[in-house]
């Protein structure tokens, strides 16, 4: 009888001994890496443009035109930049009343357009003055498809500046506010 | 006495004199860590996780929202094809604060789904970690990424694991069957 007992015993520890190393092999073996350089990081040297009141079909420049704010890349990775915008909302209400961002640039009834130029860019754009609209779409900023430059690498900069066109009709006496984020990927 | 009041006047009017200029700070720093990421071998069915550091080089507190964000059109690493699905990406949490000159992590989880169709797969997405803010410009930084699958599912029940509690157990039954009975026909 003790034979029998002490052969279910052992018969016991080596079920565990074999079952203990499966239970910790149960997740398998995932591989995560941080490839390349380790570490994206921008900064804009302005972030408010404030314009006092403003006529309708009309447009504004940031002051100066083409290089007001400054792009300056941090870290340790090249980075590849893009730019979208918003609509732009009543600070009040901003569900009540919008100004639409158009797709293009252009204007139209509660309908604004938002440009922005790169120093030393003179050529890009839909009318190769070096503007180029900003969208709801995110898009490249630099460098650009068709361009001859390359990606940003830490110590870079680069300058830049806005152009509003207001709607050719909107509701007057009503502070509008809206956001365009400049943004940046690893290249 | 009258000297530590007249010590906590001034310190007072100091502070009221300098918090405005970091309240109006006009511009933005901020990183992320790590800009790149790769999940090599994950199973669907399985989970992979990971931190993300965000670093907030202003003087002002600010906050950050993370979402996932599909890469714009042309921007992914070479045979790497759109995410499936951005809810299989959680963050914890998917809003924080952080103090000035501060870092914060948040923790990142992948789940693919347990189904065939996910094997063998190479995919990308961004990550979009964007700081909060009222001003006409923002920034947002993304990390890539990239995940690639294993070419099998991981299994629903681990088979060793059961063979070795399951083979011991029934041993153990069979042994105390015959025990018993034996005993019994002794008696």
């Amino acid at each position: 009888m003790k034979a029998i007992i002490a052969g279910i015993l052992v018969t016991l520890m080596l079920a565990l001994v074999f079952s203990l190393p499966a239970l910790a092999q149960e997740t398998g073996t995932i591989t995560i890496t941080m490839t390349g350089a380790n570490e994206i990081s921008i900064s804009l040297d302005k972030t408010q443009w404030p314009l006092g009141n403003v006529a309708s079909d009309t447009e504004y420049e940031t002051v100066p035109a083409i290089e007001w704010c400054t792009l300056t890349v941090g870290g340790n990775c090249n980075v590849n930049t893009f730019i979208t915008g918003a609509d732009a909302a009543w600070v009040s209400s901003p569900t009540e009343y919008k100004w639409t961002l158009s797709s293009d640039g252009s204007n139209g009834e509660d309908i604004y357009g938002i440009w922005f130029r790169i120093s030393g860019d003179t050529t890009r754009g839909p009318m190769s003055d070096g503007y180029v609209p900003v969208t709801k779409t995110e898009s490249e900023f630099w460098p650009y498809s068709g361009g001859s430059g390359s990606s940003l690498a830490p110590g870079d900069h680069k300058q830049f500046g806005l152009r509003l066109l207001t709607p050719t009709y909107f509701i007057s006496g009503r502070q509008m506010q809206t956001q365009i984020t400049i943004s940046a990927a690893a290249a | 006495m009258l000297r530590h009041v007249a010590l906590a006047g001034i310190s007072a009017v100091f502070l009221v004199m300098l918090l405005p200029f970091f309240a109006l700070a006009d511009d933005i720093n901020i990183g992320v860590v790590p800009a790149e990421i790769r999940i090599d071998n994950l199973s669907p069915g399985e989970t992979a996780k990971f931190e993300l550091t965000i670093h907030n080089n202003d003087a002002i507190s600010r906050s950050f929202t993370l979402a996932v964000s599909v890469p714009p059109e042309g921007q992914e690493k070479t045979g790497a094809t759109q995410f499936p699905d951005g809810s299989w990406i959680s963050f914890s949490p998917d809003r924080t604060e952080v103090v000035p000159y501060g870092e914060a992590n948040v923790t990142v989880m992948v789940a693919i789904p347990r189904e065939q169709k996910w094997t063998s797969q190479d995919w990308e997405t961004w990550l979009g970690v964007t700081a909060e803010s009222t001003d006409m410009l923002g920034v947002r930084l993304y990390t890539r990424l990239l995940v690639s699958t294993n070419s099998t599912v991981a299994q629903r029940f681990n088979v060793r694991l059961l063979v070795g509690i399951g083979l011991p157990a029934l041993l153990l039954g069979c042994g105390g069957f015959y025990y018993f009975r034996r005993r019994a026909r002794f008696n």
